[in-house]
């Protein structure tokens, strides 16, 4: 493995801004150095960074913590997504009851179920599934998987397999501002700065907080934390319920600015792949740092594939082989952490 | 030893499977005789109708083979040496895919084109397997079901959009030899689908017996210490892969002969779900359970595709929904079930034999 070591660079402040500007060249060219389209390309890059975020903030975790690599993560975030949906038109799905409410209550509503949704889901897979196969690491595996396809499937025959358009107003939604003569909704800006909330809230709890000091002395060495009287098995199952939340809370506030559909899941979730091996597997700086690049890239290979000489397929094959390059080339992540 | 001893032996370890060959050999004839019609189909004139139930339960057993073969050599990854792939059916849809745009588009005559896409099939399943097992075999086994399943992804995409080769649709696989064609001469191809099973059947057993087999078991049980013991433990998972690939790129040729359409469901993730799901139904690691797990799997299907049940006031289509079924049925037999069929009674059989052993030597007193 010694010879991928190479490639791998120093973690530093000159290493990342220079990633950085790297991305933003790319993203320049992308749109062929039309100020509009850049600042459009921007947006959607950061925008899509701070969705990975959450999805890939609970694979780190998760992954970090328990050695699982949670493959039904994009099913919850895809989950967050229709219900969110759902709640907001009552005219669909399971939510009839919800059309008296104001819109933009009706959102937040939806969003306070997703997340629940996600966390108590979160917490019966681990706890009633996953538990009992801690000793066979490849079955665990296969049943994060398995779930995976009966969260697809749950989803496809609750709300079918066409994909939806966000059709009510948000508020957010109706205001807009210029930049660059180009017009932009509210929304996104709302989104950047409710994820990036988020992201500075977890990075806090693992900082400064006693369950932060857990999860992080239990990354290092989860036997030992149980050695010193910590109940591990419970700050697994909180950790885990934690990471589902906060993928189906992606999940749903993605929604009116992405629609739902049976394919953002494995979509997000190999996107997400991507940033937890960009920023070292556990790593979870590096997971913040990793959304950014992914995010930024994501889009800007979409602006590219408009052109007609690239072809839109290159859009939808964006994430997949980005995470096929980085697997390849930066094994161990950006910064080379081995673990 | 005797030769006639030798023989009872072999008969005793063997016989089984020797009889159980010979009843699928001569299945379309029974079935045939039983319910009076002709595995050869009816003649009008020149040509021969597929019609009646030989013909029918024939397809189904084709359909068996080409799916065994696919869930065997999962299982000679999954099973016997330890390496989880979410993107195996890959070959198997490339398998169908390269025979049929040779068969289709190179304008040769169908036999020149018939087997021109069986040697490509080799050639491709064989280079994809080794360029997929040397990029990513050394590294720490999630990455390499992570980078199968992002390859498998791609691949999908690119041919549920590639217009050369009907996009979504696929395209129907019509130049076939009129000798092996599903709709005119059956049993033909029934006895290729059949050989085909048993050659990967006796393959897989000799290639796991073999101390090529041991060290792929070993690595499976702990990859460190076969490498401690001195062993290139990549060039044994390589070897697995790539015969792997190689047998699932034959079963979707067989896979395609019988469908005589390719369409972009056979490469997609959720098929290699199916033989995973095949694989731990019947037992991992074993050599009867993914034959089991397959045709288990497909006869439910078949039989239970225009079934509905109903719980509470909600109606369920069999068919429909068996995606969602047997994911369900996929994670409750990993919680509950995970040595599967073949496994458990293996397990069962152990403990009952050694209970009953009868404890001999002095030493039991």
């Amino acid at each position: 493995m010694s010879r991928f070591t190479s490639l791998s660079l120093p973690r530093s402040a000159l290493t990342i801004s220079l990633l950085f500007v790297t991305l933003i060249l790319y993203a320049l060219v992308s749109s062929e150095l039309r100020m509009g389209t850049f600042a459009i390309t921007m947006m959607t890059g950061i925008l899509r960074a701070m969705l990975l975020f959450l999805v890939a903030a609970g694979l780190s975790l998760i992954f970090g913590l328990m050695d699982i690599l949670n493959f039904a993560q994009g099913g919850y975030f895809m989950l967050g997504a229709y219900l969110t949906y759902d709640f907001v038109h009552p005219a669909m799905g399971i939510f009839r009851f919800t059309g008296a409410i104001e819109v933009n209550l009706r959102f937040a509503l939806g969003l306070v179920v997703a997340t629940l949704v996600g966390a108590v889901l979160g917490y019966i897979l681990e706890r009633g599934l996953l538990r009992p196969l801690y000793k066979r690491a490849l079955f665990q595996l296969v049943l994060t998987f398995g779930i995976s396809i009966v969260l697809l499937e749950v989803i496809r025959s609750t709300w079918g397999p066409a994909a939806y358009g966000w059709v009510e107003r948000l508020y957010l939604q109706d205001q807009s501002f210029t930049l660059f003569d180009q017009e932009f909704s509210a929304y996104r800006p709302f989104v950047i700065v409710v994820g990036a909330l988020l992201m500075v809230a977890v990075i806090a709890l693992l900082r400064f907080s006693r369950l932060g000091i857990v999860i992080r002395a239990g990354v290092q060495d989860p036997e030992m934390v149980s050695a010193l009287g910590i109940n591990v098995r419970a700050v697994f199952t909180t950790v885990f319920s934690l990471g589902c939340a906060l993928a189906a809370f992606g999940g749903g506030i993605a929604v009116p600015y992405a629609g739902a559909s049976n394919s953002i899941g494995s979509t997000y979730f190999l996107a997400a792949i991507a940033v937890i091996v960009l920023g070292g597997l556990g790593s979870f700086e590096g997971t913040a740092i990793g959304s950014f690049v992914v995010g930024i890239f994501w889009a800007a290979t979409e602006q590219l594939s408009v052109r007609p000489e690239v072809g839109t397929v290159w859009a939808s094959l964006a994430p997949m082989l980005l995470l096929i390059i980085v697997l390849l080339l930066l094994p161990k992540g950006l910064f080379g952490e081995d673990r | 030893m005797l030769p006639y001893r030798r023989a009872l032996l072999w008969l005793r370890s063997e016989g089984i499977f020797a009889l159980a060959t010979l009843a699928l050999v001569l299945f379309p004839h029974i079935v045939g005789w039983v319910t009076g019609s002709s595995p050869f189909g009816v003649q009008r004139g020149q040509r021969f109708i597929m019609s009646g139930e030989s013909v029918y339960w024939m397809s189904i057993l084709i359909d068996i083979f080409a799916l065994s073969v696919l869930v065997m050599s999962y299982n000679l990854m999954f099973g016997f040496t330890g390496v989880i792939s979410f993107g195996h059916a890959m070959f198997f849809g490339l398998g169908g895919y390269l025979v049929g745009i040779v068969a289709q588009k190179s304008g040769l005559p169908p036999d020149l084109a018939f087997f021109v896409g069986i040697a490509a099939v080799l050639v491709v399943s064989a280079v994809l397997g080794l360029i997929i097992g040397l990029l990513t075999l050394r590294l720490r086994g999630v990455y390499f079901a992570i980078f199968t399943l992002a390859v498998a992804e791609m691949v999908w995409i690119f041919f549920s959009r590639w217009q050369f080769t009907g996009g979504e649709d696929g395209f129907a696989y019509s130049a076939i030899p009129v000798w092996i064609d599903a709709a005119q001469s059956r049993l033909n191809l029934y006895y290729l689908a059949l050989a085909l099973f048993l050659g990967t059947f006796i393959f897989i057993r000799r290639l796991v017996g073999s101390p090529a087999g041991a060290v792929m078991k070993a690595i499976r049980e702990n990859e460190m210490r076969a490498q401690a013991i001195g062993f290139d433990t990549l060039r044994f998972k390589l070897l697995s892969i790539t015969a792997a690939g190689i047998l699932a790129g034959l079963a979707g040729i067989i896979h395609a002969l019988l469908a005589k359409k390719v369409g972009p469901e056979v490469l997609a993730v959720s098929h290699t779900v199916d033989a995973l799901l095949m694989t731990i139904i019947g037992g991992v690691g074993t050599f009867t359970g993914p034959i089991l797990g397959a045709s288990g799997l497909t006869l439910a299907d078949v039989l239970l595709r225009d079934a509905s049940f109903t719980i509470g006031s909600t109606v369920i289509d069999v068919g429909e929904s068996w995606l969602m079924i047997s994911g369900i049925i996929f994670v409750v037999v990993v919680l509950v079930f995970p040595f599967g069929v073949v496994g458990t009674w293996t397990r069962i059989r152990l403990r009952l034999t050694a209970g009953r052993q009868p404890v001999s030597g002095p030493s039991a007193h």
